[in-house]
């Protein structure tokens, strides 16, 4: 269980004059909940952008289960098992929910072009398996009941888990997660958390970024703290709640409370 | 049902000759039919991966050229003593060899565009399109430049020996034009509802989410690209062996802008949109011909497409899909509601 699954070293992100990632190394381990903290600004997205192609790095490099990420596009990165989401939400919102969760699972499709345009009996066979696919992550994530409705008219809450699941769609062995329950109540928000540890038990190793460290405190096996660019402390969420130097850089009380 | 209207619907179209004897109408459908298989193909880019292409009539002139030119043959004078002859070749290879043309040359835009979006790729194209109108005009060597190419041949079917018809006449022409234009609408209907139309959806709807979950966005814009402009290649084949005459004007952005108005008024991103629009737009100009002054046409047709854009500015096919809807459809069923699965 200690294998390491993602390795970053050295990474150094420069926008401009501004240096929002500075020579940072860290690994998340195959089969944990792995947590990035810090306050905003503090270069967590910026990150995840490098590691899930989004983003070129200034200098440094990300490897995925041996295999270099450097200069993938993020489709090639997927393709290695890495699947992200993003901080604010993002969906195929003109859509339905199941159209949504299809264009998911592209990656679980195999059907070429020309066997579409001869519609050939696999392919028919193929469509009906993808459905009861994108039926069953809904299922696992609690929404069901949507799938015929337009990924827009969602609640909130809702459009956020549906986020998870078109990630979960495309079979990841790590998912990237953007603070994945900003702007979530408590109850949700513990809800919410309860299936991405339901997640990483299924088998997917999970990166999570959050910037409320209360949050993370109760799933995370290990928590990184990054601010303003550098890491400041990394460890078990015990460590980290006792880590003089985060408790003075950033969280104030609020650790001695959580 | 949904099976039951389209058979309906091809039916009447296969009918309209036999009690359609008028042969202006004739000729009327038959350029509609054109217009229509050209907004279908403009559909599969504008509609379904989003950019907008308005060099479109670039595909469709590079079609009509490339068809016109390999079925009348021609030669280029390459030095003072070497001249390239090109013995000219069967109409139906003439085709096929315009669809291919055009094909590849929107292999080639997908491939130049495939990192400009939005605004750029509506730049590419218009470039483009220019670009080749102005060879068109200019290599008069090869195209006979503003003289245009004349006494292009039509298409014909023939059992050697035996028996032979070449399509001079309207109806042939009709039902050709026909069977291609429902070839178009299926191989666009198959794409869209298969996993590279929905690659292709993903782009339009959230580029960043889709390639986040491996859709090789890239990939998909050029597969669009390239049958989007093989059908327009096709298109202006149909157009040059049936009208039989090609020039420069063929690549008037006009027309693209026509193509523009049939796929946006009928419903873009739907596959009938572009074949309501394409008919609407075809016929419709015709029609006031017979009753208005010119001017007075170009008011009505004016006021009459932004009345759409105005009124049902996602376009009439998803506008009467959705008073349809309304009307009749039983209240949302939960599981398997057919149009959620569709
Ligand atoms: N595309 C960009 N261009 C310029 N500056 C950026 C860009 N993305 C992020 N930044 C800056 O980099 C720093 C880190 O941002 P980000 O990674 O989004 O922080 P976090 O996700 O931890 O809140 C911030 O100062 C932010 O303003
Ligand atoms: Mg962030």
């Amino acid at each position: 269980m200690t294998d390491t699954a993602l390795s970053v070293e050295g990474l150094t992100v420069h926008f401009g004059g501004l240096v929002a990632v500075s020579d940072v190394d860290f690994v998340v381990r195959e089969g944990e909940i792995a947590s990035l903290i810090g306050p905003n600004g503090a270069g967590k997205t910026t990150a995840f952008n490098v590691i899930t192609g989004f983003l070129q790095a200034s200098a440094g490099s990300v490897r995925y289960r041996g295999a270099s990420l450097d200069g993938l596009r993020p489709n090639d990165v997927a393709d290695l098992g890495v699947v992200r989401t993003f901080q604010k939400t993002s969906l195929f919102s003109g859509l339905s929910v199941i159209d949504n969760m299809l264009i998911g699972l592209h990656r679980r499709g195999r059907g070429r072009v020309w066997e579409i345009l001869l519609a050939l009996p696999r392919i028919k066979a193929e469509e009906r398996d993808l459905r009861m696919q994108a039926a069953a992550i809904l299922e696992q994530v609690g929404l069901s009941h949507r799938g015929g409705e337009l990924a827009s008219d969602l609640p909130y809450g809702e459009q956020r888990l549906l986020e998870v699941a078109i990630a979960l769609a495309a079979r990841p062995s790590l998912l990237l997660l953007d603070e994945p329950a900003s702007g979530m109540n408590p109850s949700e928000t513990q809800d919410f958390m309860n299936r991405v540890s339901a997640i990483r038990d299924q088998g997917t190793t999970i990166f999570l970024v959050e910037h409320d460290m209360r949050v993370v405190m109760g799933i995370s096996d290990r928590v990184i703290v990054l601010n303003q660019g550098i890491i400041l402390a990394e460890g078990t969420p015990e460590e980290i709640r006792r880590h003089p130097e985060v408790i003075r850089a950033y969280l104030g009380g609020a650790a001695a409370d959580a | 049902m949904r099976h039951a209207v389209t058979a309906a619907w091809v039916v009447f179209l296969f009918s309209i000759p036999l009690w359609m004897t008028d042969l202006y109408i004739l000729h009327i459908l038959i350029s509609a039919g054109i217009f229509t298989i050209a907004a279908i193909s403009l559909n599969l880019l504008l509609g379904y991966t989003g950019q907008l292409s308005l060099g479109h009539v670039a595909f469709f002139g590079i079609g009509a050229y490339t068809s016109a030119l390999v079925s009348l043959g021609f030669d280029l004078e390459l030095t003072d003593s070497y001249t390239f002859v090109f013995a000219p070749w069967p109409v139906w290879i003439a085709f096929i060899a315009g669809i291919a043309a055009a094909g590849l040359f929107g292999w080639l835009i997908g491939k130049i565009a495939f990192k400009v979006r939005g605004a750029y790729f509506v730049i590419v194209t218009i470039s483009f399109a220019e670009v080749v109108r102005l060879i068109s005009l200019n290599w008069v060597d090869l195209t006979e430049g503003p003289m245009a190419l004349n006494n292009i041949p039509p298409f014909g079917v023939a059992i050697p020996g035996l028996w032979e018809q070449t399509f001079y006449q309207k109806l042939p022409n009709y039902y050709l034009i026909l069977v291609v234009a429902i070839v178009c609408y299926i191989v666009v209907r198959r794409l869209v509802r298969s996993r590279a139309g929905r690659a292709m959806i993903g782009l339009r709807e959230n580029e960043a989410l889709a390639s986040s979950v491996g859709v090789d966005v890239t990939r998909y814009l050029v597969l669009a690209t390239v049958i989007s402009a093989a059908m327009a290649g096709a298109a202006g084949g149909l157009y040059t062996h049936y009208i039989r005459i090609v020039d420069p004007d063929i690549f008037l952005f006009i027309y693209t802008v026509t193509m523009v108005i049939m796929v946006v008024t009928g419903g873009k991103g739907t596959t009938a949109g572009p074949v309501v629009g394409g008919l609407l737009f075809g016929i419709l100009p015709e029609v006031l011909r017979e009753f208005a002054s010119p001017e007075v046409q170009w008011v009505i047709y004016g006021v009459f497409m932004i009345a759409v854009v105005f009124f049902l500015p996602q376009g009439i096919v998803p506008a009467v899909t959705s008073w349809w809807k309304a009307r009749f459809a039983a209240p949302e069923g939960g599981l398997g509601t057919p149009e959620g699965a569709r």
